[in-house]
């Protein structure tokens, strides 16, 4: 394992030997603005082309980076709306009456198949635009992919029960508070995007590897665009995540890697 | 003991505007200079042959393949041993800021990236490199064989003529190492304002500046500069995304940190391997546990502040052109570029034109020390 992990390190930037073996579903990416003015949308294609990225759950601030992505790979891309412009707002969107019609605007425009990635903790979902949010959501049955902590979880679930929801990065919880949410929620998912501890030198740690065989549908990858350097990540990143996976049972490394963010996505 | 001194200080004496919790943050910035002792990995360390030997080998054009450049030519003691250019050149426009030599001592990693662990192996990578000074181990061998230094060499190291390239390569390296460990910075007005306030000296303390004290408020309090700017050297010592953008061409990053990583797991030259002189494999903990995380890349090293007034334009890419440029980065930082699950103490600071000057009045105190 810790020479598969100092290969994929090696591989930074470059065109895996390992890219056909498993398809990636790259459940976080983001083209946002800057990036959009600094990496041509033809280069970001290239790069996931060589990553062997077959999917990837994209949204951006703005929405223009998905559009136009979407327009260059529409194979692969999977649009999903982020409702503020900036990532600026990250912390204060919820509170901006005006993201509302900026969600029905480009709801209006636009196919989605999600709303997100959003950032909101605790009682930030009661606010009137997240209710709003899970509403227009809940209109396309959309899929929400959701940043933040469990509270944000419960009450996303208390205003839409039946709701599809991706919780990004496994809310940066602890092998035990992912098992109970997955455990409350049937419908929920987890990226692990920005997570390096699910894996290291030694393997997959064993509470993790828990996880992930007690819950095989319910796990993705994603590798986290938020600066427009981190495109060229991408690949390393899809390379890491057929290392770690690697030690894992082959159907439930395909499932991580690829099927489940595709099962996800049809479960409508 | 010291607290207790203190107490009421800022009542008792106007002059010093610090409270008695600010002081104690302050106190930990000392005191400096830190005596390191010996290098256990450099046999050589702190060896007077030796440190003269590396001086003279510092400013030999011999060290780089076709003698046009020393490691004085990017490391120029006018600068703090850095070169006041943005990007370093070498034999063609390098990707990073050429960083200070001073105070190597206090570095866990070396380099922007650390992609080594101690200083003789630092000075390894530009010898070596083909776009620096582009010897390899033989060439270097042969150049040092055939120069006036065979005889000093012999008296450090033993007979050159019977020594493999590698180890040639790696002892001029340490007696390189041995002469870049006395570049130190010496005590600043701002260790004589500590170490007035740790020996309840109000007298002395006072003669700091007001601006400069404020400036070190915001430091330790609002700015939370302290945080990654620690202890006695100002620096953590580790890597961190402070918002600068790390592109080198259109199509072309700096990887930061997790390059460094890549670089130091196949680093023979560490202090695990075995080039080190000391049995005891000290502090090689760090190489053997360091482990590689997604939020490495685009990272860098956190330079200490000592000194800093002379090692302009800063950060790794020289993008900030002085002191001002830097607190203006941090003022209106660009959260756009900082991931909120990574860097959560990073904020736009707000600081006023005055703050800002109080600020910079702060940070040139860590420089004059006359050196």
């Amino acid at each position: 394992m810790i020479i598969r992990l100092i290969a994929a390190l090696t591989l930074l930037g470059s065109v895996s030997a390992h890219s056909e073996e498993l398809q990636i579903f790259d459940a976080h990416l983001h083209y946002s603005h800057d990036a959009a003015l600094q990496i041509p949308t033809e280069q970001v294609v290239k790069i996931l082309r060589d990553a062997g990225v077959k999917k990837a759950l994209v949204s951006s601030s703005d929405d223009d980076g998905t559009q136009k992505l979407k327009a260059a790979a529409p194979d692969i891309v999977v649009p999903a709306l982020r409702p503020y412009k900036r990532r600026g707002a990250i912390s204060t969107w919820m509170n901006d009456l005006n993201v509302i019609d900026y969600l029905e605007d480009r709801l209006s425009q636009f196919e989605y198949e999600a709303i997100g990635e959003f950032h909101a903790y605790g009682d930030d979902i009661n606010t009137k635009v997240i209710q709003r949010l899970i509403e227009l959501a809940k209109e396309r049955n959309l899929l929400l992919h959701h940043h933040g902590d469990r509270a944000a979880v419960d009450l996303i679930f208390d205003a839409w029960p039946e709701a599809r929801v991706l919780w990004a990065h496994s809310g940066f919880a602890g092998p035990d508070e992912v098992a109970d949410t997955l455990e409350t929620y049937p419908k929920l998912w987890a990226d692990l995007a920005y997570r390096s501890d699910m894996a290291n030198a030694e393997g997959v740690d064993p509470d993790w590897e828990k996880l992930f065989m007690k819950y095989p549908d319910r796990f993705m990858v994603g590798s986290d665009t938020f600066a427009p350097e981190r495109w060229y990540y991408v690949g390393v990143h899809a390379d890491f995540s057929r290392s770690w996976l690697s030690d894992l049972p082959d159907d439930i490394a395909r499932k991580i890697a690829f099927e489940n963010a595709v099962a996800m996505i049809a479960a409508k | 003991m010291v607290f207790g001194m203190l107490a009421g200080f800022t009542a008792a004496k106007s002059d010093v505007l610090l409270s008695e919790d600010e002081i104690a943050q302050t106190l930990l910035h000392g005191p400096w200079p830190i005596e390191y002792g010996k290098d256990p990995s450099n046999r050589v360390s702190g060896n007077l042959e030796a440190i003269a030997f590396g001086k003279a080998l510092f400013s030999d054009p011999i060290l780089s393949r076709d003698e046009n450049m020393s490691c004085a030519s990017c490391h120029d003691p006018e600068y703090g041993f850095s070169d006041a250019l943005p990007r370093a050149v070498g034999q063609k426009l390098l990707d990073r800021n050429t960083p200070s030599l001073m105070n190597l001592r206090s570095h866990r990693w070396f380099g922007w990236a650390g992609g080594t662990d101690n200083i003789w192996a630092q000075s390894i990578d530009p010898i070596l490199n083909i776009d620096e000074m582009g010897h390899d181990a033989e060439s270097l061998r042969s150049a040092i064989a055939g120069s006036t230094y065979p005889q000093t060499y012999g008296k450090l190291f033993g007979d050159i003529s019977k020594h493999a390239p590698e180890d040639v390569l790696v002892n001029i390296s340490k007696a390189l190492a041995a002469y870049q460990e006395t570049l130190r910075t010496g005590q600043t007005s701002f260790d004589r304002f500590r170490n007035a306030l740790e020996a309840g000296d109000l007298t002395t303390a006072g003669t700091y500046s007001d601006s400069a004290q404020r400036g070190l408020q915001l430091f330790i309090g609002r700015g939370n500069c302290a945080f990654c700017h620690s202890g006695p050297a100002f620096t953590n010592g580790e890597f961190h995304d402070a918002g600068v953008p790390y592109f080198i061409t259109e199509t072309r990053v700096d990887e930061g940190r997790f390059g460094g990583l890549k670089a130091i797991k196949q680093n023979p030259f560490t202090l695990a391997g075995d080039y080190s002189d000391d049995p005891e494999k000290t502090g090689a903990w760090a190489v053997n546990q360091v482990r590689f995380q997604h939020s490495d890349f685009g990272t860098f090293r956190v330079p200490g502040l000592r000194g800093a007034t002379k090692t302009a334009p800063y950060m790794h890419n020289g993008s900030l052109k002085d002191l001002a440029a830097v607190v203006d980065h941090y003022n209106a930082i660009n959260m756009e570029r900082l991931h909120v699950d990574g860097e959560a103490i990073l904020q736009p600071l707000g600081l006023s034109p005055q703050e800002k000057n109080d600020l910079i009045a702060f940070l040139e105190s860590l420089s004059d020390d006359g050196s």
